[in-house]
């Protein structure tokens, strides 16, 4: 698989290199800003970008601004968002149409290292990763007869690992459950958010987001 | 007092009361002796009519002469007056049946003529200036060359004076007089009658009723005398009209003042419009009318150009003394900001002047410290933004180093942890203590987090509010309702200022309000940024203690924008940002 990094911090940039070049990943191009990564996107053939969302020259918006940039020009490329704050508005701004192909998760992340490489390939091959904070938050958000105190235990974790973009198999492996009753926590949980059920695992995150987000 | 009028001082040649009284006392003696002349003459017919006449001019004349005198000792126009009316007692001496007396009045008989002549062409001023030569002549004709006439034996047998009996040349003599006094009085009336016309400005009631009644009395003067020189038989009709017109002169004097009196009222008026803070021009018209006098002029003195202007810059010069104008100098502690340019006859009224100057500087120096005060206020609203700002500055210069440098470097540290991990291999104790050891750098990082948070929004700031206030109104502590009319972004502080407003309300109705669920509106209208939040809590909210409702109000209005907070108890709170937004 190969990615690119647009990382200001050195340190970082370097880190997060060896980290997936140690995962197996290639990592063609290391940018120090925004510029350098559409560039490099324009030219080589990438299959996910990891783009902090502070660069220079304001570190204000550059990097999320890449971000949706390559998203509407360069749909087949995965886009992973890294910030040191999880905002849900920003989470929203980038998963506004799909969440196809594309993460958001704190900084923080990149020091569990299985996690990490699992949401960078999961978002290269055209799935989602949102960073657990953003979905509990979600989660824990108060709402007038809230539908969610309808689910069970089980459901409710089943339903945040779902939110962060896991697979089915993902989430089986996680809780250690068969998939077939991962499918089973799934179709209930729809049924009682009274969610159409959807095909793709990135179209369900969606929709549960856009639920969460209501 | 500091205010002053240029020529009217307080002069040690004024009279003193005794010799006032002194001279009231005598004119009415002089009054009582016309009249006892008068019925007691046996030469002269309806006696009561013609003593009525000399009184109605002796006393008003004496009486206006003193109170001209008492109020402008300076001037001669008093004593001018006072003179006038004597005159007309002497010239009254001729009814007497012995002869001193008789010889007397007879040889002050023109005398008043040319006193009256010499008081109208002199008013207001007391001075005449260039018509000096014109009332010598006029002196000369009315008394020298009266007693020539009489040395001619020109008026009757009973004439001490007569040396000579020349009938003749008495006439021609008496001819030459009448005609030169009429003269003069008629170059009188021309002069006034062009002094009237020519004066740019508008005079004071007082003053034109007064020039008015002088020309008149010139007129009738001018009749009568040439009535006299060509023996006109309506003479003596002439004679009592131009009697009961002389004495109208001092009555239009004593009325001016009286007129002055009553404006006097007009201070009240002009200190309750005062109070309103009156444009300039406004502020004019309203001295205008206190001191009845239309000419007025305000000047403004600018220290930086050493002139005097007028309302409209243009540099106006102060009136020259004698000119008829008088500048009275609003004078505050040593510096004169402004001066009043009115008409001359306002002089003999110094307690009106006095009056309207204070009321003047009262308004100037109200007006000043307006000015002051509404310069500091935006001093100190400019301040405030400084410091406000400066503090953000601050702020966000701190997160950024926390962001750039201590996060970026934990995080790098805990990625370097977990490479290591990768290497570790199977020994168990050495896995637990580095994941301890990542566990204590997650957390490091998060309080580091809530750190940078707490000192600067970035979110705000790097992707505007509707994406910051997103996230407040999600991580809120109820359900919130967010509506964000605002394209775009606008100006960081604005955005910074409306962010705290919902972030602050937002804590304020987790911590007190017991409220079930909030608003928060966002929107952009008529040029300014409006950021409302409400809740359904129970109100009565504390605006005044714990800092934080205070340090929003000073944020927004630190912006020119206000901050209002509705919390009536047991009607929720609403919070209300208005901010000017170009």
């Amino acid at each position: 698989m190969r990615v690119a990094i647009a990382e200001d911090s050195v340190l970082l940039r370097e880190g997060l290199a060896r980290l997936l070049g140690d995962a197996g990943f290639e990592v063609v191009a290391r940018c120090g800003d925004a510029d350098e990564l559409l560039l490099k996107v324009n030219s080589y053939s990438l299959d996910a970008v990891i783009v902090d969302i502070r660069l220079p020259p304001t570190h204000k918006d550059e990097g999320l601004r890449a971000a949706l940039e390559i998203r509407a020009r360069h749909p087949s490329v995965g886009v992973l968002v890294l910030s040191q704050y999880i905002e849900i508005g920003l989470a929203m701004k980038l998963l506004a149409d799909s969440a196809d192909g594309v993460g958001y998760l704190l900084k923080d992340r990149i020091g569990d290292v299985q996690e990490f490489v699992g949401a960078v390939r999961r978002v290269a091959d055209g799935g989602s990763a949102l960073d657990p904070k953003i979905v509990s938050t979600l989660l824990s958000r108060q709402r007038p007869n809230d539908p969610l105190e309808r689910l069970t235990p089980r459901e409710r974790e089943v339903l945040e690992l779902m939110a962060t973009g896991s697979s089915n198999q993902g989430i089986a492996d996680r809780l250690v459950i068969t998939l077939r009753a991962v499918e089973k926590y799934v179709s209930s949980i729809f049924g009682k958010l009274g969610l159409p059920s959807t095909g793709s695992e990135s179209r369900r995150v969606l929709a549960v987001l856009m639920f969460l987000r209501s | 007092m500091a205010a002053s009028a240029v020529p009217w001082s307080a002069d040690s040649r004024a009279p003193k009361p005794l010799l006032l009284w002194a001279i009231a006392l005598a004119g009415v003696a002089a009054a009582a002796c016309s009249i006892a002349l008068a019925y007691t003459s046996d030469h002269l017919a309806e006696p009561g009519l013609r003593a009525a006449l000399i009184d109605w001019i002796t006393l008003p004349y004496i009486l206006a002469g003193l109170v001209a005198w008492s109020r402008r000792p300076a001037s001669r126009f008093g004593p001018l007056m006072i003179a006038a009316g004597f005159a007309m007692f002497l010239s009254s001496l001729q009814w007497a049946n012995t002869d001193l007396p008789y010889t007397i009045g007879l040889a002050f008989d023109l005398l008043p003529a040319a006193l009256f002549l010499h008081v109208f062409l002199a008013f207001p001023t007391g001075r005449l200036e260039r018509r000096v030569a014109a009332i010598a002549v006029a002196y000369f004709s009315a008394v020298g060359l009266q007693l020539v006439k009489m040395l001619l034996g020109g008026v009757g047998p009973d004439n001490l004076l007569a040396v000579v009996t020349e009938p003749t040349a008495a006439n021609t003599v008496q001819d030459v007089q009448l005609i030169a006094l009429s003269a003069i009085a008629l170059a009188g009336i021309a002069l006034l009658a062009t002094r009237r016309r020519g004066s740019a400005m508008p005079r004071r009631r007082a003053v034109a009723l007064m020039v008015d009644s002088s020309a008149l009395g010139l007129v009738m003067i001018a009749a009568l005398l040439l009535a006299a020189a060509f023996e006109v038989t309506m003479f003596e009709t002439i004679r009592r009209i131009t009697f009961a017109v002389i004495g109208l002169a001092p009555v239009a004097f004593l009325v001016g003042l009286l007129d002055a009196r009553l404006a006097r009222s007009a201070i009240g008026d002009l200190l309750v419009e005062l109070r309103t803070d009156p444009p300039p021009a406004d502020l004019r018209d309203a001295f205008s009318r206190a001191l009845r006098d239309p000419s007025l002029t305000l000047a403004y003195w600018l220290p930086r150009f050493e002139s005097w202007v007028d309302l409209d810059g243009r540099p106006v010069e102060l009136p020259a003394a004698d000119s008829g104008r008088t500048a009275t100098i609003i004078d505050r502690e040593g510096a004169h900001p402004a001066a009043l340019l009115h008409d001359g006859s306002l002089d003999d009224e110094p307690e009106l002047l006095d009056a309207v100057s204070a009321a003047a500087e009262i308004a100037l120096e109200n007006g000043r410290l307006q000015a002051e005060l509404r310069a500091r206020l935006e001093e100190l609203r400019g301040s405030r933004e400084r410091v406000i700002e400066a503090g953000q500055n601050e702020r966000q210069r701190l997160e950024r180093i926390l962001h750039d440098g201590a996060q970026q470097r934990l995080i790098a540290l805990s990625l370097e942890l977990s490479l290591l991990e990768e290497r570790l291999g199977a020994d168990t104790d050495a896995r637990t203590r580095l994941d301890h050891a990542r566990h204590e750098i997650a957390l490091s990082l998060e309080e580091l987090r809530d750190v940078a948070r707490g000192l600067h929004p970035a979110v705000v700031t790097g992707h505007g509010l509707a994406v910051a206030l997103e996230s407040l109104a999600a991580q809120a502590a109820l359900p919130v309702r967010l509506t964000v009319g605002l394209e775009g972004r606008v100006d960081d502080r604005l955005e910074v200022a409306a962010y705290y407003v919902v972030c602050e309300s937002l804590v304020n109705i987790a911590k007190h309000a017991h409220a079930t669920s909030a608003t928060i509106e966002l929107e952009r209208t008529n040029g300014q940024l409006v950021v409302e939040v409400v809740d359904d809590g129970v109100g009565g909210a504390d605006t005044e203690h714990g800092s934080g409702l205070r340090g929003l109000a000073d944020r927004v209005e630190a912006l020119g924008g206000r901050l209002r907070i509705w919390t009536p108890r047991d009607g929720g709170t609403r919070v209300r940002a208005e901010i000017p937004c170009a």
